[in-house]
């Protein structure tokens, strides 16, 4: 008899995802990996520390509360509190999920389905649109548009057009799904942006998925600021957060999303559902390293922004070899990623595959030929816009100095070869 | 498909989102519109949420929920601190999305030698955050709105919202029990599938059974014959096969636990699902796994790298280690799957032998750290509520906790709600539990007899 089983309706197409290739290439040595966002700087010691410890405590190695231990929830309210100036209770208003990632999943899950449309910002971390299509919703896409036509030093060219933006509302519009700071633009939404989103939420009753996952990430001159904290938003937003953003450890898995608990509370359904509980010793070595700097957050010291001054200078750094190979970085604001326009170095890319975007075409060579790898943008955007983004490539700063030194010697070797 | 309700209908359905002293929303703007996905439907409900409560509230002596208060071996606790106290930061890092190489790799060589087949590491084998979530992508990657999913009564409580959530029809079936012969003890072998109910409930329409051996909550491991029963059905039928065997190693009484996988022409049309928290005795890790045939676990790929995609790379470094060790000691004296099960059964015996004196009847379980017990003779202490909406078993339960301090699961959460009141004079009993707690909870147990005897 013929097997007949094939995959549901809600993962038809989503086979497929840029990853699945692109990090392959951080397996092999041979390559200087600025891809994939994964830190090789060390996570700080005390973090490290907090997590072997755990091991000791028997009970920790067994299940612990399902919407999140209590001494993460309870330090994530208090870190959150001081940050929004507003009270979060632990247990209603916040969820911890499998990385950012899960918060994602979880939001989408518990509140978007079909017959809904959800406004994606172009580009867009790559997951949100497979996630929002399995949800049975329609994604709408508004690209972030140069206003410097061509010229663009700084993240903060990046503007989205608010007429534009208006026409993409309509009664359908479920959600619109906002990131800040941005990747892989790393654009910090000034609060006059920011508010232009919320009038329009707020206008067309819709909610807000606010992914903040580099919160702390922002650099000199610049401040995150929490689209929940505008008037109107906190009962229409969920913001996430991320462990592996905040503490240099992706590996760890562990995100939150924090709302008001009528929203909240269908995400905990969806969780309780899903995977029920996080795993305990990374939640209670997360808990301590929080309640470590929660006690330090008038102090430079705080990791929370010790980490963005430590890569502030590997980001102008990264943006001074890209510039000596002749490319023109767009300096981000924000997070630990920096895209660049790579069709102005006119590379000879007849030997690829000519079905490919050009951005795929690039990064390809680019690893094959240079042992160096990055991300093409057009992973990061819709259909329609392709053409646009095909010309830049995403590199990721958050390295220890011995790979940007690595990945310095590359670029300069390629400025030696184009000379 | 269902059309969304228009403007005019959605302002009738007005989310509540203000409740009795619930504050800070009465100044602000509110959101007016149904705010929940219709896939929660009938779904929010757990009972987990409310027993673990009542347990931390009140109990002294827990055997509700299903984990162990004795420690993980020690091999595991060392390779833990070795591993986050050495200078290899990258341990911290994403690993690969569908599972961490060391872990498939000998997760690939474990169960191929226990299936009798090669299996790639790649392709065979995918890492989950804990069972749950094996099982989450299992129902989301097969089960689309019209099919159904056949589940065995009683079942972990969690199939039955998940086969909901993927839009499918749970189809009931239960084990039914057969009175033992004169003077002995129950056993969870005296529960058994009615093999024509069983062919009865395949259709058109079914898409998977759902089997759980050694079984949550009675502890039944299913023999050869009848899981030849139940594969015999899925390939006539052509359906596939979840198999939830997270207990496998938990078999007592020299029982083999036979993993359906193994039998003719079901291969092709099961997903296994394995769990390090059952077998290492380490809940808190939730690391997981689904083991099956490629042309399969591709459409779990695609369900986890859109859900969570990456499991936490810690668990998985110390669960690889943890399971090399026991490979090379595989079938020895000292390996922890040998000796695991031999402490497990004389807990159990212990548990069996502490309820026979006060007048409960065990059902004696082949598998698991679960036991079932008939409660009949202390009915007297919880009156019964005619026309009440909760099974008397739940009722008891949580009389039980508040008033004597134990803590059990009333058996009634583990079957449907048309069902639940089926079996209601039983509570399941975990007794994954340190020598004290098990004196403790027959301590309790004794004292409660004497008092229902003396006058």
């Amino acid at each position: 008899m013929a097997f007949r089983h094939k995959n549901t309706r809600r993962i038809e197409g989503l086979d497929s995802n840029v990853w699945v290739e692109f990090t392959k290439v951080a397996a092999d040595p041979s390559i200087v990996n600025l891809g994939q966002g994964l830190p090789d700087i060390s996570p700080p010691s005390y973090v490290k520390e907090e997590l072997a410890n755990v091991a000791a405590v028997d009970r920790l190695n067994q299940y612990t509360r399902g919407f999140g231990h209590p001494l993460l929830v309870k330090a994530l309210s208090q870190v959150y509190e001081r940050v929004c100036g507003r009270k979060i209770d632990p247990l209603t208003d916040i969820l911890v999920t499998v990385g950012g990632y899960g918060s994602l999943f979880s939001t989408i899950q518990a509140l978007i389905e079909e017959g809904d449309e959800v406004i994606i910002i172009e580009p867009f971390y790559d997951c949100y649109e497979p996630m929002v299509k399995m949800a049975g919703a329609k994604p709408v896409f508004i690209p972030l548009r140069n206003k410097n036509d061509g010229n663009s030093a700084s993240s903060a060219d990046w503007v989205l057009d608010p007429a534009e933006l208006a026409k993409k509302f309509n009664s359908k519009t479920k959600a619109i799904i906002l990131n800040t700071p941005h990747n892989p633009i790393g654009k910090v939404f000034t609060r006059e942006e920011l508010q232009v989103i919320a009038d329009l939420c707020i206008k067309h009753d819709t909610l807000c998925i606010s992914d903040e996952v580099y919160e702390w990430l922002v650099y000199k001159g610049k401040k995150h600021i929490k689209i929940a904290t505008l008037p109107g938003m906190w009962e229409r937003t969920i913001t996430i957060g991320s462990a592996g953003k905040t503490y240099s450890v992706t590996g760890w898995k562990l995100g939150w999303s924090i709302g008001p608990q009528n929203l909240i509370k269908h995400l905990q359904v969806v969780h309780q559902n899903t995977l029920y509980t996080c795993p305990t010793p990374l939640q209670e070595a997360l808990a301590r390293a929080f309640w470590i700097d929660y006690k330090r957050m008038d102090d430079p010291d705080c990791y929370f922004y010790s980490l963005s001054r430590e890569l502030e200078s590997k980001r102008d750094r990264m943006a001074q070899l890209l510039q000596e190979v002749g490319l023109k970085p767009v300096i981000p604001d924000g997070g630990y990623f920096m895209i660049a326009d790579v069709s102005t170095l006119h590379v000879d890319l007849s030997d690829e595959d000519g079905n490919q975007p050009y951005d795929y075409k690039f990064v390809r060579w680019m690893i094959k030929s240079k042992k160096l790898s990055a991300i093409p943008l057009s992973a990061f955007c819709g259909p329609e816009t392709k053409g646009q983004f095909e010309k830049y490539i995403r590199f990721c700063f958050i390295k220890e100095d011995s790979t940007l030194d690595a990945a310095e010697v590359i670029l300069k070797n390629w400025t030696k070869q184009k000379n | 498909m269902l059309r969304r309700a228009g403007p005019s209908l959605r302002h009738f359905l007005l989310e509540r989102n203000c409740s009795a002293g619930y504050s800070s929303c009465s100044s602000e703007a509110k959101m007016s519109r149904p705010v929940q996905a219709r896939r929660l439907e009938g779904v929010d409900k757990n009972i987990w949420v409310e027993f673990v409560k009542l347990a931390a509230t009140y109990s002294t002596v827990n055997l509700g929920q299903g984990f162990p208060d004795f420690p993980p071996p020690d091999f595991l606790k060392e390779e833990f601190t070795r591993a986050f106290s050495g200078e290899k930061h990258m341990l911290h890092q994403y690993t690969r999305a569908f599972g961490h190489p060391p872990l498939v790799k000998i997760l690939a060589q474990l169960f191929g030698k226990l299936l009798g087949r090669d299996l790639d590491p790649m392709t065979n084998v995918m890492v989950t955050v804990g069972a749950y979530q094996a099982l989450f992508c299992c129902f989301q990657a097969f089960v689309d709105e019209g099919d159904e999913v056949i589940i065995i009564e009683p079942f972990f409580d969690c199939y039955e919202p998940m086969v909901k959530m993927a839009g499918g029809t749970p189809v009931f079936i239960p084990l039914r029990p057969k009175a033992p012969k004169d003077g002995k003890l129950m056993s969870s072998a005296d529960w058994k599938l009615d093999p024509a109910e069983l062919a009865s409930k395949f259709s058109e329409r079914t898409k998977a059974i759902v089997l759980n051996s050694p079984n949550n909550p009675l502890g039944k491991v299913f023999s050869r014959e009848e899981l030849e029963l139940i594969a015999d059905l899925c390939v006539k039928h052509d359906v596939l096969c979840i198999s939830d065997e997270v207990y496998e190693w938990l078999v007592y009484d020299g029982k083999e636990h036979v993993r359906i996988a193994s039998l003719r022409g079901m291969w092709d049309r099961t997903v296994s699902i394995g769990s390090a928290g059952k077998t290492f005795s380490v809940t808190g890790w939730k690391v997981g796994w689904t083991v099956g045939p490629n042309r399969l676990l591709q459409h779990i790929r695609t369900v986890h790298q859109n859900s969570v995609y990456h499991c936490a790379t810690a668990a998985q470094e110390v669960v690889a280690q943890g399971f090399q060790r026991e490979f090379e000691h595989y079938g020895k004296p000292d390996s922890y799957f040998v000796q695991m099960p031999k402490e497990m059964q004389q807990k159990r015996d212990q548990l069996v032998q502490s309820l026979v004196a006060v007048g409960m009847k065990p059902i004696v379980p082949e598998g698991t750290y679960f036991l079932v017990a008939d409660i009949s003779e202390f009915k007297s202490d919880v009156p019964d509520v005619p026309n009440s909406d909760e099974p008397y078993d739940s009722r008891f339960a949580k009389w039980m906790v508040k008033n004597k301090g134990l803590a059990a699961i009333p058996l009634s959460a583990f079957y449907c709600g048309p069902h639940k009141n089926n079996y209601n004079s039983f509570i399941r009993f975990c007794f994954a539990k340190e020598e004290a707690t098990l004196k403790a909870a027959d301590d309790i147990l004794q004292k409660w007899k004497l008092e229902k005897t003396t006058p």
